[in-house]
Parts: C-alpha cells; sequence; structure tokens
C-alpha cells in the first residue's frame, strides 16, 4: 500500500523527466533534420522564394550594379567575390567579421564587391537610408564607404534602435572624418541613391531574396558554407581554377568592372 | 472555484483538470518554443501564413537577448511551466501558486512582445502569436482557478 503511494508520489516526476528527455531528443533529431540544406535559400532573414535556386551553376547578369563598385582587392583578380547585404539584417552583421577575415586573408588575390541589397519590408525601415549613408560616405572616398559601412555592421544594434538614427550616422560621419554638411546633402541628393538603386537592381536581376547573398565566381555560397573553413575552401578551388585557366588567353582578358559574378569558366 | 477546489479532485486519487488542462497547453507553447529555436540555429525559414512576416520578426533585434534567441527563454519557461502544473495536477498546491505568479509574468511579457511586433516591427509572426496566445490562456486558467466558484 505504501509502496503504491511511492510510486504515485513519483509520477509526476517522471511525467517531467519523460517530457525533458523527449523535448531534448526530439529537438536535437528535428535540429539534425533540418540543418541538411534542402533549399537555396541564403539565411533565415528572408524566408521568401524557398523554391530551389541554383547551387552550383554559376549566375550571370547583365545589370552591373553601381559602377564602379565597392571593391576591395583587386579589380583584375580572377575569383570575384560579391556579398549582397543589408545593414538592418542582423545576419549580415554577424557574417561582417567572416567577410573583414576573407578580404584580409585572400587580399588582392581576390575581387571583392560589397553591394547594397537593403530589404524592403517594415522591419527594415532604416536598411535604404543606411545603404544610402554607406554610399554618401563613399563620395567621399571610397576608403569612407568602408570606414562607414564597418561602423553601420559594428554598431547595428545602436542606431537601428535610435529613432534619431540619421543623427547617429552624423556622428560616425564626423568619427570618420567627412565634411558632414557634404554627407548630410549627399545623403538627401540622387548620387547615393542612384548607386544603392543599381546595386537593388543588381540583386534583383540575381534573384536575390535574402541576405546576406554571398556569390562566388556567379556561385551563391550556401548559408552553411557562410564560415571561414567553407569559404576559404570554395575560394582556394575558384583560385586554383583560375591559375590553370590563367594560361588560357581567353580567360585572363577580364575587364576591371566586368560584371563581377560573370563565371570565367564557361 | 478555489486554488484548493481545483486541487482538491486530488483526493481520491483523481488529476485535477485545471492544472492538466493548464499542463498540456504548456506543452503546445514548449514544442513551439522549440521549433522556433531550431529554426534560429539551423536558419532554415519557417513556413509563414499569408499576411504574415515570420522572418522579419525572427530576424528583428527584439528577437534576442544578446546572442541567444527568445525562443530559448520560452521554451525554458513552458518548461517550468509544464513541470509546476503537472506537480499541481497530482496535489501540490504550493506549485499552483507558483505557476500562477509564472503565468502572469509569461502573459504580461507575451502582451509586450505582441505590442513590440504591432508598433516596433510592424510585422506579425504565427508562431509567435501562437505563444502569446499560449501563455495568456495559461494565465486565464491561472486566474479562474483563483476566482471562479463552481
Amino acid at each position: 500500500m505504501s509502496n503504491g503511494k511511492s510510486n504515485n508520489n513519483n509520477l509526476p516526476l517522471v511525467i517531467i523527466g519523460l517530457v525533458l528527455v523527449v523535448a531534448l531528443a526530439g529537438g536535437w533529431w528535428f535540429y539534425n533534420k533540418s540543418k541538411k540544406p534542402t533549399t537555396g535559400v541564403a539565411n533565415n532573414s528572408r524566408p521568401v522564394n524557398t523554391a530551389t535556386k541554383p547551387v552550383q551553376t554559376p549566375i550571370v547578369s547583365n545589370v552591373l550594379g553601381a559602377q564602379p563598385p565597392n571593391l576591395l582587392g583587386s579589380p583584375n583578380a580572377l575569383v570575384t567575390v560579391e556579398e549582397f547585404a543589408d545593414f538592418q539584417c542582423p545576419t549580415c552583421g554577424a557574417k561582417h567579421p567572416l567577410m573583414k577575415e576573407i578580404i584580409s586573408t585572400y587580399g588582392s588575390r581576390i575581387k571583392f564587391i560589397f553591394r547594397n541589397f537593403p530589404l524592403q519590408i517594415p522591419a527594415h525601415d532604416k536598411a535604404y537610408d543606411a545603404a544610402v549613408a554607406a554610399e554618401a560616405a563613399g563620395l567621399q572616398g571610397s576608403n569612407k564607404f568602408w570606414e562607414m559601412q564597418n561602423l553601420l555592421f559594428t554598431n547595428q544594434a545602436t542606431w537601428t534602435a535610435n529613432p534619431d538614427y540619421r543623427k547617429v550616422w552624423e556622428d560616425y560621419a564626423g568619427k570618420i572624418g567627412l565634411d558632414v554638411e557634404k554627407f548630410k546633402n549627399d545623403m538627401a541628393g540622387l548620387n547615393a541613391k542612384a548607386r544603392v538603386d543599381a546595386d537593388l537592381a543588381r540583386g534583383r536581376a540575381l534573384n536575390v531574396s535574402s541576405t546576406p547573398s554571398i556569390y562566388v565566381n556567379g556561385v551563391i555560397v550556401q548559408f552553411e558554407q557562410m564560415n571561414i573553413d567553407a569559404m576559404r575552401q570554395i575560394i582556394d578551388a575558384e583560385l586554383a581554377k583560375s591559375q590553370g585557366n590563367s594560361q588560357n588567353p581567353k580567360s585572363s582578358s577580364a575587364p576591371t568592372n566586368a560584371a563581377p559574378a560573370e563565371p570565367k569558366n564557361k | 472555484m478555489s486554488d484548493a477546489e481545483v486541487l482538491s479532485e486530488q483526493s481520491g486519487n483523481k488529476i485535477a483538470k485545471l492544472p492538466l488542462a493548464a499542463a498540456l497547453l504548456a506543452l503546445v507553447g514548449l514544442c513551439d518554443a522549440i521549433y522556433l529555436t531550431i529554426h534560429h540555429y539551423t536558419y532554415v525559414p519557417v513556413p509563414c501564413g499569408e499576411g504574415f512576416d515570420c522572418g522579419a520578426v525572427l530576424t528583428s533585434p527584439y528577437a534576442t537577448i544578446g546572442e541567444i534567441p527568445l525562443a530559448v527563454f520560452g521554451a525554458a519557461a513552458y518548461f517550468v511551466a509544464f513541470s509546476l502544473t503537472i506537480l499541481a495536477a497530482f496535489g501540490n498546491r504550493l506549485m499552483w501558486k507558483f505557476f500562477g505568479v509564472q503565468a502572469a509574468l509569461m502573459a504580461v511579457f507575451s502582451i509586450y512582445l505582441i505590442y513590440v511586433q504591432a508598433f516596433y516591427i510592424h510585422a506579425f509572426c504565427q508562431y509567435c502569436l501562437l505563444s502569446a496566445a499560449t501563455s495568456i490562456t495559461l494565465f486565464i486558467i491561472a486566474l479562474v482557478s483563483r476566482f471562479w466558484r463552481s
């Protein structure tokens, strides 16, 4: 009798333990199941167009984007890394250190191009203006674009939460040595906006639907591959290919401002 | 029906119905939170219904505290709620009181999250609304047990 009562006393704990085990095991199983790449969507920031995207086929577009592009590395490099990003996208901010590491690792062996792709959704209400701010900074020198780009990503949480975010950007402009009045005028003017619009047009032409979207020689990098090891593997493979092709006169004549996603190995 | 009455069915080895209902509801919330946690860490987009924008909500700065998604805290909270309600269902009245306090806090936080979706993000996520509905219903159950006298 007392044994039966003691079993009953333990029953809630058994149920709680059971639920904990099932939750952990089920969660782990579902995590592993979900982790397997099933679509070409680059990340979770925009769950749209989840239909399969070509995974290994280089994507080509005649829409060039802003010219000259925001470029680091060598314009003559045979390997192009092109990133489409949104300054208000947390994942883009999280991947910013990775892109910096790629740029510093490969230097002039790659052509790194940053494309503005502000998502036009209510949650990213400052993204377009942020892209314009970066481009307005770039109008005072290309290195100023990169300084502003870096500040916008590294301080993303600060300015996104600030209702007076334009003032924050003006402070950044002052901090990186811009003529703040010119910066404000350029933000209101058409030149910086035109560059953002050109990048957006290129992104749309390439069917970019999520940020960050990264292409290496026109081949999309899957989100799971957006880490230093996988990116290095991809870029190293492209570098090895390009070295093989550099003896081929056809592939060594890439123009400086050619469409960066243009595949060179057709 | 007072706390005592809610739990009185325990005498005679019956399981109290309101705590059991709350436990089942907490399980729903737990599944929802685990699903969103997995979504966060695998970066697999969640299917989102017409009129919702789950991506906007789940990747907004409000969806995480530091590096940790709110869904992790949600899963922990629902598990605690489940544990308290199961213990209450088997007659532990103190746990039902703790559950009442927790359910109130969860409901308040859920209302805040609905407010954030409506006025800051300007988009809704159906999974977040399900979680809010679950939390608020848990609180209603706790209230009912306190004030409703049959």
